[in-house]
């Protein structure tokens, strides 16, 4: 069961390698090479980066069986407070980057607690929290762009390199890592796990759910704050419109990547991986020059077919699990 | 054995105590309270023409809008892409009359349909696949999200249809004023659009107190189990109630295009957020099984009073998003223990569980 189990991830993250690798080659013939190009190579890897850490995000809170409708606020609400203490304030720029961390795990904190202190529906506290994040994310900076050149160290960093890869991108992947590490080798990350797939037998053997509940949606909200951090590193300003477009990617990435949408398991690497599909579908759009509403399209149609398939080989796999049980209790 | 006038009485006092206890009185007490209050500080608030008919057009619009979710409410669903159906209605009905020149009822019955279809696929999903509401109709939002503004970049010139075919400002624009009989015309504060939504609401009352359907839907969101167990064909009320859902959507898109007077990519932006603050205000369940009509419409008037009166008094749009985040949370704290009062009753409820199980 557990070996059947572990194939199907592997087999899940196997064609979204071969459905990445058909993309790339499939826009390398297209763009005539262009875009293997230093420059764009180096474009591809610093866009992916925020996908791939809102993916993660959203699946910590999903692997407790819950969800955060409030991942872009958090993360452009953090990056807006940052953008503006650095340039109205005068805050030093170390201080701005601790504060899109502070303010990302500590909106997430209270994600967590109001849904453990009043017992509401997940979705109605992230809806709220989204709604306010957004509102104050329009109050603090309302229509004007703040230029990045208020926080020239950060962003550098953001066009610093190493070996052709951006910085920010490896810091996505460390994060991956460290969350990975988390989930695999760490008791916290295992009571996660526990609190995810079945609450009742979690709650019996000594684990608290609701402690379970307030870890995961902190540590969604602090992944958050570095997506924000990357933002503030990576654009040339941030506005109200950061995080705007964050929510679908967000749910996007863990479900093709292969999560439970139950809660109880984790797929890392299938979310990485999923996001640089959603990342080369945009890419192609900007290729094809395609409206950018073409990727909600295609995102959303390739989410409902997962879900779809996804739903159709459980229901297969327990039937023939099932038929099997069935000739056995025969014999 | 006849019934002492004293007992009647009694009856009648607890039915009236119960109504005091519900969210439906307590929102009109604040409704009427921020009424006067609007009114005593800015005299202009009770201007007909230029402040409360445009405020009771979006109250209708809204509420439209509100029973497009109490309905999936009602079974235990959700639907995010109430705004997106409504779009992409509105889109369909746009067409009719830009490229076809059908007239206003035509067109209104096919960005009906449309809205309908929608609805129904999405609610064949879920009931086919089993999985999760939220995120069944999560991804269909994008998809449609995607797909209106292209469609119209295809189809029109500027992104908006603005054919108008006869009826149309009528129904979205003109006030009772312009109903005239044997020379008495109506108050100019009522806007036509009003009827549509009375008509709804009364319709989808009829729905749930008295049909069969109705109460199947009740049971089918208070506890799918045993509805299956008494006969009741699940999947089919989904995918039913999901196709009405979509059906109001795209009513309400329709208003709110006759409403501005042409039909654009953003109709339904706004739908989401209100759509769940007037049921869960007005104290509809999440879980299933509860719905309510009157308190739907009063949650939506409340919120629009709310947005109206920050208008009024020169605040921006952003403070409502946080007033309006704020209110959904401490409503709900009251809904959760409303819940765990019902519960503790003599014969507990069972949890209502959703349909991915």
């Amino acid at each position: 069961m557990k070996r059947q189990f572990a194939t199907f991830l592997r087999s899940q993250n196997l064609t979204l390698a071969i459905i990445i690798v058909l993309g790339v080659v499939l826009l390398g013939v297209t763009s005539g090479g262009g875009f293997f190009s230093p420059v764009s190579v180096r474009t591809f890897f610093q866009f992916l980066a925020v996908p791939i850490l809102i993916g993660l995000a959203q699946m910590i809170t999903i692997s407790v069986g819950q969800l955060n409708l409030a991942i872009g606020s958090i993360g452009g609400f953090a990056a807006c407070l940052a953008g503006v203490l650095m340039a109205d304030s005068g805050v030093p720029v170390a201080a701005g980057v601790l504060i899109t961390l502070v303010v990302g795990a500590g909106a997430g904190f209270i994600n967590g607690w109001l849904v453990v202190a009043t017992r509401i529906n997940g979705f109605i506290v992230t809806l709220a929290t989204m709604t306010i994040l957004s509102g104050a994310q329009y109050a603090i900076v309302s229509t004007r762009t703040i230029s990045a050149s208020n926080w020239m160290a950060i962003a550098d960093l953001g066009r610093g390199t190493l070996l052709g890869i951006p910085l920010v991108f490896l810091l996505a992947v460390v994060v991956a890592v460290v969350v990975s590490l988390a989930f695999n080798h760490t008791v916290g990350g295992r009571r996660l796990l526990a609190s995810g797939d079945n609450p009742h037998a979690a709650g019996l053997s000594g684990i608290s759910n609701d402690r379970s509940v307030i870890v995961a949606h902190a540590a969604s909200g602090l992944l958050c704050g570095v997506a924000a951090f990357i933002s503030l590193a990576s654009l040339s300003g941030v506005n109200t419109s950061v995080g705007g477009d964050w929510l679908l990617p967000s749910f996007a990435a863990p479900i093709i990547g292969g999560v439970a949408l139950t809660g109880g398991t984790v797929a890392i690497l299938g979310t990485a991986l999923a996001a640089t599909v959603v990342r080369l579908v945009d890419t192609a759009r900007a290729e094809f020059q395609l409206a950018p509403a073409w990727v909600n399209f295609v995102v959303g149609a390739v989410v409902l077919g997962t879900v779809a398939l996804g739903r159709a080989r459980e229901v297969r796999d327990t039937r023939r699990a099932g038929a099997a049980r069935a000739r056995g209790a025969v014999k | 054995v006849s019934v002492s006038a004293a007992e009647r009485r009694l009856a009648r006092r607890h039915s009236l105590l119960r109504f005091v206890a519900t969210p439906r009185f307590f929102l009109a007490l604040i409704i009427l309270a921020l009424v006067i209050v609007f009114g005593a500080a800015k005299p202009a608030f009770f201007n007909g023409p230029f402040v409360i008919a445009p405020l009771l057009t979006s109250i209708s619009i809204f509420t439209i809008v509100g029973l497009a979710q109490m309905l999936v409410l009602s079974v235990g669903h959700m639907n995010i892409a109430v705004g997106q159906m409504a779009a992409f209605g509105a889109m369909v009905s746009g067409i009719t009359f830009q490229l076809f020149d059908f007239p206003l009822v035509l067109g209104l019955v096919a960005g009906l349909l449309a809205g309908a279809a929608i609805g129904a696929l999405t609610g064949w999903l879920i009931a086919r696949t089993g999985v999760n509401s939220f995120i069944v109709t999560l991804a269909m939002s994008f998809a449609l999200i995607g797909l209106v503004p292209t469609v119209y970049s295809w189809l029109s010139t500027g992104s908006a249809f603005t054919t108008k075919p006869d009826g149309f400002d009528f129904l979205g624009r003109d006030s009772f004023a312009s109903v005239c009989v044997a020379g008495y015309c109506g108050p100019d504060a009522i806007p036509i659009i009003a009827v549509a939504a009375i008509a709804t609401m009364l319709l989808i009352a009829y729905l749930y107190n008295r049909t069969r359907l109705g109460r199947e839907l009740l049971v089918t969101g208070s506890n799918i189990k045993a509805a299956q167990l008494s006969g009741v064909a699940t999947g089919s009320r989904i995918v039913i109630v999901h196709a009405l859902s979509g059906l109001l959507a795209a009513f309400a898109g329709f208003l709110l295009a006759a409403s501005i007077g042409s039909f654009t990519p953003a109709i339904g932006g706004e739908f989401m957020l209100q759509s769940f603050v007037g049921p869960i205000l007005g104290g509809t369940l999440l879980a299933g099984g509860y719905v309510s009509i009157t308190g739907t419409f009063l949650g939506i008037t409340l919120a629009l009073l709310i947005r109206k009166g920050l208008e009024l008094f020169g605040f921006g749009l952003e403070s409502l998003n946080v007033l309006l985040g704020v209110i959904l949370l401490v409503a709900l704290s009251t809904d959760r223990i409303r819940t765990i009062r019902r519960r503790r009753k003599p014969s507990p409820a069972t949890i209502p569980e959703e349909v991915s199980a």
